[in-house]
């Protein structure tokens, strides 16, 4: 799905991610499996230890939960973002907030799925884990701000021609307005946002502090 | 979220003898002597178990039959904030009620200024008031005078989420339902006089079931009996459904969206849908594993289909 997005987006761009979006959807394809196979060896191994089916989810829990939390608000505002809004208004692809928002995505996703397969290999240079706990510093309150600023420039055009939006009288009595759920869904970062970056600020803590239980194997 | 705290007790308890054996100690009275120590825990917020990660014991569980030695460990969890069941059904189902009726009215600020308290021209619109406000009102006396809950609270957190999704659901609803630009049923007449005698046989097959459930159980028991059809025809579906009150349920919904033909209303029965299916099929679990003879050709909540 993220495929099809970017290079839906990336020939309306003079320059910018061109070559980063490139580079980050080979990564993508590639590492996306080895995130998955992180939690499949997991599993392997605790059956291997076991004998038995019993518990296997426990053993992967913490990895799962790991590498889970947060993704699915990550998913869900990248799919809104990228189809919903970019592809959906064209007018605002043209915007520098896309731009904003789509290099931190990139940078955001080229650490995250090296650290993966890293840990996978049970080879994990600390300079990645190091990046991955530090970098959102500054990337996610990047990629926050573009996404708004995008939301808002397509905030005049669906109001005008009233994409996405159903109004009364009608057959079943049903009414939408996307431009009202756009501003919602502006609002919804409010709580949402701080709630993701001090997770990521209390997983660094959690992650970094134990420097010296963690063995750099090479 | 707050991890389980460890709290270590011990208790020397008094066995009482041979002659009084029925008052053996049950595990409320446990219950009591904790809260004598410890006032802000009271006995419907405190978690009992023998193992920190195990099941809650109940009050009915006897001392003695538990695999304890002459000292029982128990590990103490802080549930939170409890409510009692009762509480938290009349406040989420007073809420539509009302809510429902300011739409109906067309209490001002709801519509444009001209509509004020106006009420609509489609005799459906009035009719639908009717079926909601009798059901939420169902719903409510049988809180007070038919329901016999296996639990007397809930945590407290619970009454916001259920509120939110009854009111804010009603509101949604009533909404489109007592709008001035509400367009009536395609099929007119014929559609209407369906799906009310869709709605009222569900309302008066789930009645039916919710007094054959209490009926299984005598006052202030908390005993669990296999439902069986009794001599009203509506209990009959129990041959073939385990929890036939939402099967019924589901069918005032379905009757409630093709009276008032409201995609909102739809959806709302959805939803609904899917969360007694949920609860159905766990409910049909535990009677499979609690009664060796429970009838097999028995499904959760669609006879053979869920």
């Amino acid at each position: 799905m993220f495929k099809a997005a970017h290079s839906d987006v990336a020939p309306k761009r003079k320059k910018g991610p061109g070559a980063l979006a490139t580079a980050y959807l080979v990564i993508y394809n590639v590492v996306m499996t080895a995130g998955w196979l992180v939690i499949a060896v997991g599993l392997v191994r605790a059956y291997l230890a076991r004998g038995s089916y019993h518990g296997l989810y426990y053993s992967i829990e913490k990895p799962l939960k790991f590498f889970q939390t947060g993704a699915i608000l990550e998913v869900m505002s990248r799919v809104f973002l990228t189809w919903a809004v970019t592809h959906s208004v064209r007018e605002v692809q043209s915007e520098d907030s896309v731009l904003l928002f789509v290099t931190a995505w990139t940078v955001t996703e080229i650490i995250r799925y090296s650290f993966y397969t890293f840990s996978l290999l049970n080879h994990l240079p600390f300079l990645i884990k190091w990046a991955r706990y530090t970098f959102f510093f500054v990337l996610y309150p990047m990629g926050v701000t573009g996404e708004l600023l995008t939301i808002y420039a397509a905030l005049p055009y669906v109001q005008k021609t009233g994409l996405y939006s159903v109004t009364l009288p009608n057959k079943y009595n049903f009414s939408f307005d996307y431009y009202t759920f756009l501003i919602l869904i502006m609002i919804s970062y409010i709580p949402l946002f701080p709630q993701l970056y001090f997770h990521m600020i209390r997983q660094r803590k959690k992650v970094l502090g134990h420097v010296e239980d963690y063995s750099k194997v090479e | 979220l707050s991890r389980a705290k460890k709290a270590v007790v011990f208790f020397e308890v008094e066995i009482l003898d041979a002659k009084t054996k029925d008052k053996l100690c049950f595990l409320d009275k446990v219950r009591t002597y904790f809260f004598s120590s410890y006032p802000q825990w009271y006995p419907a917020r405190q978690s009992i178990r023998l193992d920190p990660k195990g099941k809650s014991l109940k009050d009915e569980d006897v001392l003695q039959h538990l695999p304890v030695g002459t000292t029982a460990t128990f590990y103490f969890r802080d549930l939170g904030a409890q409510i009692s069941w009762v509480t938290v059904f009349l406040t989420e189902y007073t809420g539509p009620l009302v809510i429902y009726l300011m739409f109906y009215f067309r209490v001002p600020f709801i519509y444009a200024p001209k509509y004020d308290f106006t009420t609509s021209k489609h005799w459906v619109v009035h009719l639908a008031c009717m079926c909601h406000s009798f059901h939420y009102v169902k719903r409510l006396l049988e809180t007070l005078f038919v329901h016999r809950f296996s639990h007397g609270t809930m945590p407290l957190r619970n009454i916001f989420k259920n509120c939110t999704y009854y009111w804010g659901f009603a509101a949604w609803m009533a909404y489109y339902i007592n709008h001035p630009l509400y367009t009536p049923p395609i099929y007119g007449e014929q559609q209407i006089r369906l799906a009310l005698i869709v709605f009222l046989f569900c309302q008066i097959g789930n009645f039916s079931i919710h007094v054959a459930l209490r009926n299984l159980r005598p006052p202030g028991s908390k005993t669990r009996k296999i439902p069986y059809p009794t001599k009203n025809p509506f209990t009959w579906i129990f041959l073939l459904v385990s929890c036939p009150n939402y099967t019924y349920e589901l069918g005032s919904w379905l009757g409630f969206t093709l009276m008032t033909q409201c995609l909102p209303v739809a959806f709302f029965t959805l939803v609904g849908f899917i969360q007694m299916t949920v609860w159905a099929k766990g409910k049909h679990r535990s009677y499979l594993k609690e009664f060796r003879d429970y009838p097999p050709l028995r499904s959760p909540i669609l006879p053979f289909v869920l």
